[in-house]
C-alpha cells in the first residue's frame, strides 16, 4: 500500500504541549501508576494452598460434564451437533436407538479426549438440549494419556460431583427469571 | 607471596563472588518487582533445597542458575562456532573487569594493614589507577564487541538487527555520557573515583546538587548504555524475539544475562559514585581516611544501600513506568537533546570553575544557583525545541 | 652509510622480499620461500636490534635489561607475543571480520603494553578510540558489506611490492632507532601499576610523582606545549566531519540515492485525506 493510497485514513496524533515535551508530567504519571500497582492487592494466588475464587462458575470453561435429566438419565440425544461444532475434533459419540420413549437416540458411548480439547465452549453452545456443559473445575490432571480420555460414566460422574455447586444452565436461567 | 598480592587476590575474590551473588539476587529482585507492579505475587516458592522451608523464594537464584547450567547447550548449525562462544565470554569478562577500579567502600582502618604494606587497605581492586573513570569507559566500549559478535555469529536476522541497533545506540549515547563525565571530572580535578568521592565527602555537597543537568544527562545515557527499558531496543522481545542473544541457550545465555545485569550494576554504582556522594552520608560516615572498623563498615553499607536504591527506584521501577522509545526517537534524544544538554552543562561547569565558583570541590552558593538556573533553562529550551508531533509515518510533504 | 646501517638495509630488503612473496598475487606462488626469506630478514633485524653487528665479532649480544622480577618478565613477553601474533593474524586471515577481531585483540595487547610501561592514559585512550569507536564502526561496515569475505578482489594484493617495502622500511627504521637508543641512553625508570603490586621494587607512592599526576601532566603538555598541534588535529577532524555531512547531503538532494517517497513523477502533495471520523474510530483532539 502506497502512502498516497486514497484508502488510507490518516489519524493525526495529538500535538504535544510544552508540559508533555518537558517529559516531567509524563515521568511523574508513569511513576505514579507503577507505585500504585506496586502496593495494590495482588490478583494471583498461591495455588495449591489457596484456591482461586471463580466469580461466575456458569460461564467458566473448565472440564466437561454430561447432564442428567430429572429421572437420572443422560440428557444427550446423540445429535452429533457438539462433535460437529468441535474445532479440535475431540468428541466421539456412538449413537444407538433410545430405550426410552421420549426420544429417538441416545449415546451408547460418549468420549471426550481432554488432551485435545481446547476448552472453547463450542460444544456447550451447539447442544440443543443442554446436555453438555463446561464446569468450573480447572485443575485437570492425569498420569497417562488413556486416563485423560473421559467416557460417558466419567462425564456423568462429574455432573454428580458438581451439580450442587453449579446448577444446570437452563435451571439457573429459570431461577434467575 | 607478598602481602599486597594476598590482599589484591582477596579483594578480587570478594568482588567476583559478591558481583555474581549480587547479580543473581538482583535477578530475583527484578522478578519480584516486575510481579508486584503487574499485580502478581512473584517467585516465592524456592527456599532451602531438599527441605520444605520457603523463605519467601530466596532460593530462587540457585534454582535459576542450576536450570541454566543443566539446560541443553544448543549451537545452531548455521552459526560461526568460534565467535558464537567467544561473544558471551568477552562481554562477561569486560563487564567484570570494569569493576576493578570501582570502590566498594573507602578504606579499612590502619590496624588491618598487614606487615610490609604501605598505607591503609583501599577497598578497590586496583587502587591508584590514575585514569579510573576512563578505564571504566574503555571497558564499557569493549563490551560492545560481545553484542556485535554475538549478533553476527548467530547468523540470524533478528540477532543481527539487535546487534546493529545496539552498536548505534551505544556509540550515540557514549557522547552525552562522556560530556556529563567530563563536567564531573572538571569540577573534581581528578579522574580517580576515590578522589571524586573524597571531594564530595569533604565538601558535603554531592555533585547531583551542583550539576542537576549533568545528572539527568548521565542517568539517561547510562540507561541507554545498559540497554534497559525504555531504551532496550537491542533486545526488545516484541520486535526482535530476543535481539542479539536470540540463538543462545544454556550457560552462554547465562553469561549474556549476567553481563547485562552487571552493566546495570555498573551504571548504578557510577551514578552513586559520581553524583550521589559514594560512601558519604551526612553525619554518618565522616569524611576523612582516619576510620575505625565501625565507620569503614558503615561506608560500605552506605555505598551498597545507595546503589541498591538507585537500581530499584531508577532502573527497575522505570522499566514498568514508561513505554519503549522508537528507534528514531532514541537517536533524536541522543543527538538533539542529550548531547546539547550535556555540552551546555560542561560549558557551564567549566565557566563556573574558571571564575572560582568551585574551589577544591567546594562550590559556592552562587555557583550552585547559577548551575541550577542553567539546568532549568536548558531543559526548558530542549522542551521548547522538541517537535510537537511524534509521527514518523511515510507521507508526502506539501511541495 | 656505516656498515651497521648497511646491514640494516640488507635485513629490511630481505624482509620486504619475503613479505612480497607471501602476499597473495594474481599467480599462486609457493609459501615456503616467502616464509624463509621473511624469517631470515626478521631474525637478522632482531639480532641487529639487540646490538650484534656482524662486522664486530667480539661484541656480545646485548640481552634486554631485566624488567624487575620474573613475573613481570613473563607478563611482558606474554603480552608482546600475543600482540605480535594478533598482528600477523590481522593481515593474514581470510575473513575480513576475523581480521577486524584480531585487530581488536592487537589493540588490546598494545594497550596492555602501554599500561605495562606506565602510560595509563595512552592505554585507555587507545582502547576507547580505536577499539571502542573506530573498530566497531569498521566491523559493522564489514559485516554489512560482505559477510563472509569470499569476494575475489579481497584475495589479491594491490601494490604488493610497495606495501611490503613500506612495511619493511618502517620496521627496519624503528629497530635501528631502538638499537641506537639502547646503546646511548640509560634505561628509563618508569613507575607502573605493576610496580605497586610488587613492593620490593616499588617506589613509595608519594615519591612517584610521574605516576601520581600522570594525566594532569599529560594534559598540561597537550594543551600547553602542543596546543597548536592539538587544535590543528581537531580542526582537521572537524573538516572531515563537515565534508562527510556535505557528501551525504549532496547525495540526498539530487543523486541516485535520493529516493523520495512518491518522487517518481507523481505530484508531491500531502495525501492526508480528511474523512469524516468513522463511528467508533479513534478521536484525537
Amino acid at each position: 500500500m502506497k502512502p498516497n493510497d486514497p484508502d488510507i485514513y490518516w489519524v493525526e496524533p495529538p500535538r504535544l504541549g510544552l508540559a508533555e515535551k518537558l517529559y516531567l508530567p509524563l515521568v511523574v504519571d508513569g511513576m505514579r501508576t507503577t507505585l500504585r500497582h506496586l502496593v495494590s492487592p495482588k490478583v494471583t494466588v498461591s495455588f495449591p494452598e489457596e484456591r482461586p475464587r471463580i466469580d461466575n462458575p456458569l460461564i467458566y470453561r473448565g472440564v466437561h460434564r454430561l447432564n442428567r435429566d430429572e429421572q437420572g438419565r443422560v440428557k444427550c440425544v446423540a445429535c452429533f451437533l457438539c462433535a460437529t461444532a468441535c474445532p479440535a475434533h475431540c468428541i466421539d459419540i456412538v449413537g444407538a436407538e433410545s430405550p426410552w420413549p421420549d426420544r429417538e437416540k441416545y449415546p451408547e458411548s460418549f468420549t471426550i479426549d481432554e488432551l485435545r480439547c481446547i476448552f472453547c465452549g463450542m460444544c456447550e453452545e451447539a447442544c440443543p438440549v443442554d446436555a453438555i456443559e463446561l464446569t468450573s473445575l480447572f485443575d485437570l490432571t492425569g498420569r497417562s494419556r488413556e486416563e485423560m480420555i473421559f467416557d460417558k460414566e466419567k462425564l456423568l460422574s462429574i455432573y454428580d460431583m458438581t451439580k450442587d455447586a453449579e446448577p444446570m444452565r437452563t435451571a439457573a436461567q429459570e431461577a434467575e427469571r | 607471596m607478598s602481602p599486597e598480592l594476598v590482599v589484591a587476590l582477596v579483594k578480587i575474590g570478594l568482588l567476583i563472588f559478591g558481583l555474581m551473588t549480587g547479580a543473581a539476587y538482583l535477578v530475583l529482585l527484578e522478578r519480584w518487582i516486575a510481579a508486584w507492579v503487574q499485580d502478581r505475587k512473584g517467585p516465592n516458592r524456592v527456599g532451602i533445597p531438599l527441605s520444605r522451608i520457603r523463605l519467601f523464594g530466596l532460593g530462587q537464584p540457585l534454582a535459576d542458575g542450576l536450570k541454566f547450567i543443566f539446560k541443553e547447550e544448543y549451537t545452531p548449525r548455521h552459526v560461526d562456532r568460534l565467535l558464537f562462544t567467544l561473544a558471551p565470554l568477552s562481554i562477561l569478562v569486560a563487564a567484570l573487569a570494569a569493576f576493578a577500579v570501582i570502590p566498594f567502600g573507602s578504606v579499612l582502618p590502619a590496624s588491618a594493614t598487614p606487615e610490609g604494606m604501605r598505607g591503609p587497605i583501599e577497598l578497590v581492586v586496583a587502587p591508584g589507577v590514575d585514569v579510573g573513570l576512563l578505564y571504566v569507559f574503555a571497558l564499557s566500549s569493549v563490551a560492545v564487541y560481545g553484542v556485535i559478535l554475538g549478533g553476527w555469529a548467530s547468523n540470524n536476522k533478528y540477532s543481527f538487527l539487535g546487534a546493529l541497533r545496539s552498536s548505534a545506540q551505544l556509540v550515540a549515547y557514549e557522547l552525552p555520557l562522556g560530556a556529563a563525565l567530563v563536567a564531573v571530572v572538571l569540577a573534581t580535578g581528578s579522574l580517580r573515583l576515590d578522589q571524586i568521592i573524597a571531594q564530595q565527602a569533604a565538601s558535603g555537597v554531592w555533585n547531583v546538587l551542583v550539576q542537576p543537568l549533568g545528572f539527568v544527562v548521565f542517568v539517561t545515557a547510562s540507561f541507554a548504555e545498559s540497554a534497559r527499558l525504555p531504551f532496550d531496543l537491542p533486545e526488545c522481545e516484541q520486535e526482535l524475539v530476543g535481539g542479539y542473544h536470540t540463538e543462545y541457550s544454556g550457560v552462554r545465555l547465562l553469561m549474556f544475562l549476567v553481563a547485562e545485569f552487571l552493566h546495570m550494576v555498573m551504571a548504578a554504582v557510577l551514578i552513586v559514585v559520581l553524583y550521589l556522594g559514594g560512601w558519604h552520608f551526612w553525619g554518618l560516615t565522616g569524611s576523612t581516611n582516619e576510620v575505625g572498623w565501625g565507620t569503614a563498615l558503615v561506608r560500605v553499607l552506605v555505598l551498597g544501600g545507595k546503589t541498591l536504591m538507585v537500581i530499584v527506584f531508577l532502573f527497575m521501577l522505570a522499566r514498568w513506568s514508561w513505554p519503549r522509545f522508537r528507534f528514531d526517537q532514541l537517536m533524536a534524544l541522543a543527538w538533539k537533546v542529550m548531547l546539547p544538554l550535556g555540552l551546555t552543562n560542561l560549558v557551564a561547569v567549566a565557566a563556573v570553575v574558571e571564575w572560582g565558583g568551585i574551589r577544591a570541590g567546594k562550590p559556592s552558593l552562587a555557583a550552585v544557583l547559577v548551575l541550577w538556573g542553567i539546568g532549568a533553562t536548558g531543559w526548558l529550551a530542549a522542551g521548547w525545541a522538541a517537535p510537537s508531533a511524534a509521527d514518523n509515518r511515510p507521507r508526502l510533504e506539501p511541495s | 652509510m656505516t656498515s651497521v646501517q648497511a646491514w640494516f638495509a640488507v635485513a629490511a630488503a630481505l624482509t620486504a622480499l619475503g613479505w612480497w612473496w607471501l602476499l597473495p598475487g594474481r599467480r599462486p606462488r609457493g609459501r615456503v620461500g616467502g616464509v624463509l626469506l621473511a624469517a631470515a630478514g626478521l631474525l637478522l633485524l632482531a639480532a641487529l636490534g639487540l646490538g650484534a653487528t656482524p662486522l664486530e665479532p667480539g661484541r656480545p649480544l646485548q640481552v634486554p635489561a631485566p624488567l624487575g622480577g620474573p613475573a613481570r618478565e613473563m607478563l611482558f613477553w606474554l603480552l608482546a607475543v600475543t600482540t605480535i601474533v594478533a598482528a600477523v593474524a590481522t593481515v593474514s586471515m581470510r575473513s575480513p571480520v576475523y581480521c577486524a577481531i584480531w585487530f581488536g585483540l592487537l589493540l588490546l595487547g598494545v594497550a596492555a603494553l602501554f599500561f605495562f610501561q606506565g602510560a595509563q592514559f595512552l592505554a585507555v585512550a587507545t582502547v576507547v578510540v580505536y577499539a571502542g569507536a573506530i573498530l566497531v564502526t569498521f566491523l559493522f561496515v564489514l559485516m554489512l558489506a560482505h559477510p563472509r569475505g569470499h569476494t575475489h578482489y579481497d584475495r589479491l594484493a594491490w601494490e604488493g611490492l610497495l606495501a611490503a617495502c613500506t612495511g619493511a622500511v618502517l620496521v627496519g627504521a624503528f629497530t635501528m632507532t631502538l638499537a641506537r637508543a639502547r646503546r646511548e641512553l640509560p634505561p628509563p625508570r618508569t613507575s607502573t601499576v605493576a610496580d605497586r603490586a610488587q613492593p620490593p621494587s616499588a617506589p613509595p607512592r608519594a615519591a612517584g610523582p610521574e605516576a601520581e599526576d600522570h594525566v594532569a601532566r599529560l594534559g598540561g603538555q597537550l594543551f600547553g606545549t602542543h596546543l597548536i598541534a592539538v587544535e590543528g588535529v581537531g580542526t582537521l577532524l572537524l573538516v572531515a566531519l563537515v565534508g562527510a555531512v556535505a557528501v551525504a547531503a549532496h547525495t540526498r538532494r539530487g543523486g541516485p540515492g535520493g529516493a523520495h517517497v512518491g518522487g517518481n513523477g507523481e505530484p508531491r502533495v500531502r495525501q492526508a485525506v480528511q474523512r469524516p471520523a468513522l463511528p467508533g474510530g479513534p478521536h484525537h483532539g
